[in-house]
């Protein structure tokens, strides 16, 4: 395949994922409010620019099927059918279809497709008598000319609300542009095979013998794409550009290693006489800062695409349970980073699926206890002291913690007559083997998923915590660092290196007097803090390395993040700084104990530690002979270098 | 392809040594890095270029050279596709554009041990120049090295 047609195809899947999560959220809104002509309007303008451009890059199925879509939508948008829940239905799965075409055609550009189900079942709906009010069906499938009446009368429309447009917008309200303007390239630039691909598509699907109808496009700014589609609230839409993610990795890089030769030079210029280049080098240092914060903002994009994604999974889960819930979502435009949000779908998908499932009672329930017979989720983002927090509550039954804690008991989770607090049995559902749902459903129940959700927020430097009031609801909040490639971190020293520990492991660092530590013959040094006996190991001990510091001249960080405390000696710490992370090569990642690494003011690289894993560690190396050393060979003086 | 005809020397000792041009991204200078705790002798740590952390070795530790450091001392930066990685060499001389009928097969040697990471030889006016597989005398067997460590010392 020419590299030019395969650029177009690319571009079109990106631009096409982006205008079915936005014909997503319309059918959603279609089903709450079926007669809102605005929002018919921009479906079927969504779905015509599809059609369209997806014949043109050559993806002849998805064509031939979008065509039929379209067709269905026009029915709607002509009022010779209701939009009714199975309509939406169909409207959603075909959707999905779509969705699926697309998500595909990412990973293999050739890819086949069967759609005669979902083109059957609209037919039945079309068929189907009871759609009532059907004025003027004398052919199933819509003319060309129909369409493109409507489409000009649309684009006519959306000229003149231009100016009085309740977007209050500069831009037309015509969505999705992008869709089109593969089209008039090719009209421009036409590859030969290209105009025969779609002659072809178009006998297929025996249409007029007129190529596709190429609506007017007027120069177009190009529309947010991170983002997702343009922030219809938005004051007036920002023109932005697209840009490959490992560039601005690159970017990040660059603006990292500036800022710490900022540092060597500010050193440097203590020494110097010349008040010009201090003050030179100040400003540079303000300047330089405020460009790392901007190149770091560059990867923060709004948690909106995700939030609304739930919508349609809170909708599908309350159909398949026979429930009737209703979502909020609030903080929509809060920013995250992109990788954040990314990891943070599947646990929220659980959750929201746990909600609607386990959370909301059934209807009769709640009507019995005087609540609306609608559940109520809300989803809310916010950002609280450099964390982003997530929330997800809903008005359901709340947790039982007695009855928690006899299922726990029951399931060998907890044993019988540990004494729990209430926070602490409603983190029981986070453990593994868990389900306090008394039959299985094919929604959840199966006692795997809170622990997931669990282990991925924990992956992600975050928090899990629950709050349920009995008869009232639940809230479970999460809260999430801003970005992963940033972390607040403690720099400190052991022999003559340095290293650096994520500041979330660290509870507590304390100077250990000689009677704290008490050293055992079966168990090592344990440390005596407030009544609670901690293990307490050398750093160096981990990496064979030896400090002339006694115990007692050393400071014990006592780490709490995994399931037992520890603490680590260490020669001393330098302070508390934020560090970018960097990833080791693939040479290094056998490399247990050690998460990444980072590169400190001096310009020199430091291992980032992981005590979770260095604890497992140091016990399965001193284990079998607890006396004797690693057998590993020490790494050579890296001193030599001047 | 033509290339990969090009290939950069240097020494290591007294040897002196050929890999692809196109495997290369950089020669640097002797960097400061950051030694790595209970890697293999060879792997002398991580440094930092510009701003990317990418680790170190001595092809000579690894190869039984014994290692010196002089002003010549270098390391070449390589480009193994997903990832960088350092290698300190002695000295680096030239590029030198190797025709393919100037490359020898590589002289057998029985019972030697393995030296696979050989790719071939370049008879230069007088001496001989080894063309090295750097990937092979250095990251495949490294990769497991330093898990392998870890192994020994459990």
């Amino acid at each position: 395949m020419e590299d030019f047609e395969r650029e177009l195809k690319v571009g079109f899947l990106d631009e096409a994922a982006q205008a079915l999560a936005d014909t997503e959220q319309c059918f959603l809104a279609l089903e709450s409010d079926p007669t809102n002509a605005e929002n018919l309007n921009k479906i079927f303008r969504l779905a015509h620019n599809l059609k369209g451009s997806s014949k043109a890059v050559g993806f002849d199925e998805m064509g031939a099927f979008t065509h039929q879509f379209e067709s269905f939508i026009l029915k709607i948008k002509n009022g010779e059918m209701v939009a009714s829940a199975p309509v939406v239905n169909v409207l959603l799965n075909g959707n999905d279809h779509l969705i699926k075409m697309v998500e595909t055609l990412k990973t293999d550009i050739d890819a086949k497709f069967d759609s005669t189900a979902i083109l059957a079942e609209m037919a039945r709906i079309i068929e189907n008598p009871a759609a009532e009010n059907r004025t003027n069906s004398e052919s199933q499938t819509a003319t060309e000319d129909e369409i493109e009446k409507i489409i000009s009368e649309l684009q006519s429309e959306s000229t003149q609300e231009d100016a009085t447009d309740f977007f209050s917008t500069p831009e037309p309200v015509f969505e999705a542009v992008p869709l089109i303007a593969p089209l008039s390239i090719i009209q421009e630039e036409v590859p030969a095979q290209l105009l025969e691909v779609q002659a072809e598509v178009e006998k297929m699907v025996a249409l007029e013998p007129s190529p596709a109808p190429i609506p007017a496009t007027r120069p177009q700014p190009i529309q947010p794409s991170s983002s997702g589609a343009p922030a219809a609230k938005a004051p007036a839409a920002e023109e932005s550009i697209r840009v490959s993610l490992s560039k601005l990795e690159n970017l990040l890089n660059f603006v990292g290693e500036m800022v710490i030769l900022q540092s060597v030079m500010k050193e440097q210029v203590l020494s110097s006489e010349s008040l010009l280049l201090k003050k030179t080098i100040d400003q540079l240092g303000k300047v330089g800062k405020e460009i790392q914060d901007i190149s770091m903002s560059l990867r923060m994009i709004p948690v909106k695409q995700t939030f609304q994604k739930m919508q349609r999974i809170v909708r599908d889960t309350a159909q398949a349970t026979g429930k009737d819930v209703a979502i909020t979502l609030v903080g929509e435009e809060t920013e995250l980073d992109k990788t954040v949000l990314e990891k943070i779908n599947d646990p929220l998908v659980h959750l929201i699926r746990n909600s609607v499932d386990h959370g909301i009672e059934e209807q009769s329930i709640r009507v019995a206890r005087g609540k609306n017979a609608k559940g109520q989720i809300t989803l809310s983002a916010s950002h609280k002291s450099g964390k982003l927090i997530i929330e997800v509550k809903d008005d359901g039954g709340g947790l039982d913690a007695e009855k928690l804690k006899k299922i726990a008991i029951a399931k060998g989770v907890i044993k019988p007559g540990v004494a729990l607090t209430e926070k602490e049995a409603f983190n029981l559902i986070f453990a593994p083997g868990f389900s306090t749902k008394e039959k299985v459903t094919d929604v959840s129940g199966r006692g795997v998923g809170m622990d997931v959700v669990k282990t991925n927020v924990l992956d992600l430097q975050g928090e899990i915590s629950i709050d349920s009031t009995l008869g009232t609801g639940t809230t479970i909040r999460i809260a999430l660092p801003l970005t992963l490639a940033i972390v607040d971190a403690m720099i400190l020293t052991y022999g003559p290196e340095k290293y650096v520990i994520p500041l979330n492991h660290v509870h507590e660092t304390v100077r250990p007097t000689e009677k704290q530590i008490q050293n055992t013959s079966g168990l090592g040094d344990i440390l005596l803090l407030r009544g609670e006996n901690i293990p307490i190991f050398r750093l160096g001990d981990f990496f064979n390395r030896k400090s002339a510091q006694k115990n007692t001249d050393m400071i014990a960080l006592v780490v709490r993040s995994g399931a037992s405390p520890c603490a680590l000696l260490v020669d001393d710490i330098l302070g508390q700084f934020q560090v970018v992370i960097k990833q080791l090569g693939p040479e290094l990642q056998g490399f247990k104990g050690v998460s990444g690494s980072t590169i400190l003011g001096d310009g020199k690289p430091a291992l980032i530690i992981e005590p979770q894993d260095l604890i497992k560690r140091k016990l399965y190396i001193s284990t079998p002979t607890p006396s004797a050393t690693p057998a590993a060979t020490p790494a050579p003086a890296g001193g030599q270098a001047a | 392809m033509i290339d990969n005809s090009r290939y950069l020397c240097f020494n290591l000792a007294k040897e002196e040594f050929g890999i692809p041009l196109l495997a290369i991204k950089e020669v640097i200078g002797y960097p400061e890095f950051t030694p790595i705790p209970q890697a293999p002798t060879h792997f002398l740590g991580i440094m930092n270029l510009r701003g990317q952390v990418i680790s170190v070795m001595d092809l000579r530790v690894k190869l039984g050279i014994k290692p010196s450091r002089t002003e010549e001392t270098s390391v070449i930066i390589l480009d193994l596709g997903d990832y960088n990685l350092g290698v300190v060499v002695d000295q680096v001389n030239a590029v030198h554009l190797l025709s393919a009928e100037e490359m020898g097969e590589k002289p057998v040697v029985e019972n030697s041990k393995n030296h696979d990471y050989i790719t071939g030889v370049f008879r230069k006016e007088k001496h001989l120049i080894l063309l090295l597989d750097i990937a092979k005398a250095l990251s495949v067997q490294d990769r497991s090295t330093l898990s392998q460590t870890q192994k020994n010392a459990a």
